[in-house]
């Protein structure tokens, strides 16, 4: 299958590749190229005092916003280096907002990065680029092969090694599943 | 300040960088034999594709030629590969210290957006549970006591 039709398929894919921040980072906040300003920045939790910033000097994570915003109103969007960019409390709230993006507005999302755990709760399948095509394709975190091409999360390591003999817990994502899991193991 | 440090971060910029006028700043893919003719290295977002492993070698290597080193990082899993850390939120330090010391502050740390390294954060619920009674960093350990 090509790309496209993984992403009509899914909605929203994951890409294991290298990924650079597009956005020209000459000139100021406020010179950006963004419809509906107010409304763009409020949903992506932007604070409007960055406007007279220069662009280069704001942090990574609004950089990641602003990346997103200037996309906002293709069909496809491209965004990727979550995992650079972003905590835990803004990769959350962004993943819910590509799912509302997919499921009310119907845009197609392509996350590029090489943490897999950026595509957990969002991703159904998982591409793995070279040269632009193609090598390996998975809807499984837990597929050994997969992590030929990216690094392990520590939630798939630690369960991958508890079971490694015996199967003792369930191929889980999240850590309270983990820790109920865990607790019905040793109980 | 300490020889090796992480900074974790929320909302940080490189405006961060002017505190450490004197490291030499690595943003982007690097040699190793390079580094070793700067004293003071600060990582900026620097090691994000390296494994564990292999972030653990080059600290020391670093370490064993007496080179103090700062990685600035988003991925808290690196916080635990030094001994130092300090959080920064919108460019301002929130608190400092022993790296184990500082992740005890697990509801400051969420509560800014912040989460906890896996290990940590397994070993802080299984507490909850009175599973294990202390924080596991190796998994062959924490495997010992809940499977014993």
């Amino acid at each position: 299958m090509e790309i496209r039709e993984y992403l009509n398929k899914y909605g929203i894919i994951g890409v294991i590749s290298d990924y650079e921040i597009s956005l020209d980072q000459n000139g100021l906040v406020k010179d950006l190229n963004i419809k509906n300003r107010d409304k763009a920045f409020k949903m992506v939790n932007l604070d409007k005092d960055i406007l007279d910033k220069e662009i280069k000097d704001i942090s990574l994570d609004n950089l990641f916003k602003l990346d997103l915003l200037t996309k906002i109103d293709k069909e496809v969007i491209i965004v990727g280096n979550l995992s650079k960019c972003l905590n835990k409390k803004e990769m959350d709230y962004l993943k819910k907002l590509f799912l509302k993006l997919v499921n009310e507005y119907h845009k197609k999302i392509v996350i590029i990065d090489n943490d897999v755990k950026v595509f957990f709760d969002v991703v159904k399948v998982v591409l793995v680029l070279k040269d632009k095509q193609i090598v390996y394709e998975t809807d499984n975190f837990y597929d050994n092969e997969l992590y030929k091409y990216c690094k392990m999360p520590k939630i798939v390591e630690f369960i991958k090694y508890i079971n490694r003999d015996t199967k003792r817990l369930e191929e889980v994502t999240d850590i309270y599943e983990l820790i109920k899991d865990i607790y019905r193991s040793v109980s | 300040m300490e020889t090796d440090v992480t900074i974790i971060s929320v909302n940080i910029s490189k405006n961060i960088l002017n505190n450490y006028k004197d490291y030499q700043v690595i943003e982007n893919n690097f040699v190793i034999s390079n580094l070793l003719k700067y004293p003071k290295i600060i990582f900026f977002n620097a090691l994000n594709k390296l494994e564990s492993e292999e972030i653990k070698e080059l600290y020391n290597i670093l370490k064993n030629n007496n080179i103090k080193y700062i990685n600035v990082t988003n991925n808290i899993e690196e916080v635990l590969l030094t001994s130092n850390l300090i959080v920064y939120m919108d460019d301002k330090e929130v608190v400092s210290g022993d790296t184990l010391e500082v992740l005890k502050n697990e509801k400051l740390l969420k509560r800014i957006g912040l989460s906890l390294p896996f290990m940590v954060e397994l070993s802080m619920y299984l507490q909850d549970y009175n599973l294990v009674d202390k924080i596991y960093l190796d998994k062959n350990e924490l495997e010992g006591v809940l499977w014993k």
